[in-house]
């Protein structure tokens, strides 16, 4: 590993375990809310994803 | 061939960038060989050309001392200050993507700039191949303070605030430092704790830590980084901003006439194949209505204008129509992207960058009028300034008598004497110093005459 050429900030480094716990209890709540809007028919709209859905090898040249 | 470093190039000791007459090369330093190698043998590189998240690049020599690669070119470089709320969304969950890859391969993003994403062939792409660096187990990631402050300080304050923060780059090489980003948002961004974790609390810490300069030794597991990635990704893929602008659906909502539509089509589609056209900037083009007419004959097409969400509708059909000749971008006539940073070269002009392309042909619908009455720049000076996009301008005069021309004269209130000057007559004796006049087609039932001009050589 090579020393990184900007200083990632060490209150950066802490904060992401914390940033990470936050995400997973955000994570875990949509999931349970989307599974209990799924039992009442209730479908979470799906975001066209920009990447994936566009080309795919056939059309390269 | 002259081979020349590229003055933007110099933050990463891993390497630089230069040009070797027409093609784009990348000088590999040894310190970086461990990483290159690895990322080549594993087939990461190829898993990230394949997946059309990196610009694809080659080697083409190696010695002890250095490492060349050739990239594939990116005709036109784009900057985060000219995208649209929607382009620099993905541009932000392109390179989430990027990093959760890594993580899933052992490497990481070691940097999260956005000058790391061009927009190119109708999508976001990240260039810089230097970029990766091996993880290390349970370790935090290096580059998240600044995805923070280059990706969702400018996307948050747009959210809250409009699309003018998008611009923050322009101004902070660097983005906003998170004490002020902190700052500005308003209270009921601590309504969401992604913002709560993601900005507040870490403005705070930076600000308790910035004199430390310690190793950290708590440990963030690679599941807990990923949940991370995920969490963000999740909110900026959720953000919308709900901007209403002057320009917004411009073409179903003025009452352009039919026919004088059809009529400027045909003009602009045989204009195109007179100059024999292959590539083309569309000034004030908003969605790119009338660029689409010539995508079957352009390799590549700018479309240019003030309105981000003009620029976003446009952007929209682009990956809807998976258009990969049409690039959309936020740029204002009046104060166009200029250099900065370093020696003012880190970041091109945007005049410069254009120049820099020859494009056959410049297209200015239904702007001059704003330019002039709205900018109050003189004839003269439009006249100059397209003279520097190419050598061949479309361009449409409104006279006196169009409706948008005698709102804007009214506006002037008491200094509407002082614009006299623009006329049909003025127009084209100011605009015959640096053009020569082709073609002149008044647009019948309208108030509006189309101009199809040549550039004289003497400029």
């Amino acid at each position: 590993m090579i020393a990184l050429y900007f200083d990632p900030g060490t209150g950066a480094l802490i904060v992401q375990f914390i940033a990470a716990g936050v995400a997973a209890v955000v994570l875990f709540y949509k999931t349970i809310m989307g599974k209990i809007k799924g039992i009442f028919g209730m479908k979470a709209k799906q975001e066209d994803d920009f990447m994936e859905d566009s080309d795919t090898k056939a059309d390269d040249n | 061939m002259e081979s020349k470093r590229i003055t933007s190039s110099f933050r990463d000791p891993s390497g630089f960038v230069f040009t070797d007459g027409d093609a784009v090369k990348r000088a590999v330093n040894p310190i970086y060989f461990p990483q290159y190698d690895a990322l080549t043998q594993s087939g990461f590189y190829t898993t990230l050309f394949e997946k059309k998240y990196l610009i694809p690049h080659r080697e083409i020599s190696r010695s002890e001392a250095q490492i060349i690669l050739q990239a594939e070119k990116i005709p036109f470089v784009n900057y985060p200050y000219e995208w649209s709320f929607l382009q620099y969304k993905h541009a932000a969950l392109l390179t989430l993507k990027i990093q959760k890859l890594c993580l899933e391969n052992n490497f990481t993003l070691k940097d999260a700039s956005a000058f790391n994403i061009i927009f190119h062939q109708g999508k976001p792409i990240f260039i810089d191949s230097l970029s990766f660096d091996f993880y290390e187990d349970n370790t935090p990631w290096k580059a998240y303070r600044q995805f923070i402050t280059h990706f969702l300080g400018p996307l948050v304050l747009s959210r809250y605030y409009g699309s003018d923060h998008l611009k923050m780059l322009a101004s902070d090489i660097d983005g906003m430092t998170l004490k002020k980003l902190a700052a500005i948002l308003p209270l009921k961004s601590f309504l969401s704790p992604t913002l709560v974790a993601n900005i507040h609390l870490l403005a705070r810490y930076e600000g308790k830590y910035s004199a430390s300069k310690q190793a950290v030794k708590n440990r963030l597991s690679k599941i807990a980084q990923v949940k991370l990635l995920d969490s963000l990704y999740d909110f900026i893929n959720g953000l919308k901003s709900d901007e209403n602008t002057e320009w917004d659906h411009y073409y179903s909502q003025i009452n352009y006439n039919e026919e004088s539509y059809l009529v400027k089509k045909e003009f602009t589609r045989q204009w195109f194949a007179d100059i024999d056209g292959r590539t083309l900037i569309d000034i004030g083009g908003n969605d790119g209505t009338f660029s689409r007419e010539l995508t079957d004959k352009a390799e590549l097409i700018i479309v240019a204008d003030v309105d981000a969400n003009a620029v976003a509708q446009n952007y929209k059909q682009v990956l809807k129509n998976k258009e990969k000749n049409i690039i959309p971008i936020v740029a204002d006539v009046l104060n166009p992207a200029g250099a900065y940073g370093f020696n003012n070269q880190e970041r091109f002009s945007f005049i410069d960058r254009v120049a820099e392309l020859k494009l056959s042909g410049c297209l200015a619908l239904a702007v001059i009028h704003h330019i002039t009455l709205s900018g109050n720049i003189p004839f003269d000076l439009s006249a100059r300034f397209f003279s520097r996009m190419a050598p061949n301008l479309l361009i449409e005069f409104p006279t006196r008598n169009d409706s948008w021309v005698t709102f804007l004269l009214e506006s002037k209130r008491d200094f509407k004497d002082h614009f006299d000057f623009y006329n049909e007559a003025e127009f084209e004796r100011s605009y015959s110093v640096y053009f020569e006049i082709e073609r002149k087609l008044p647009i019948r039932s309208s108030e509006r005459i189309l101009y199809s001009m040549k550039r004289r050589n003497n400029n």
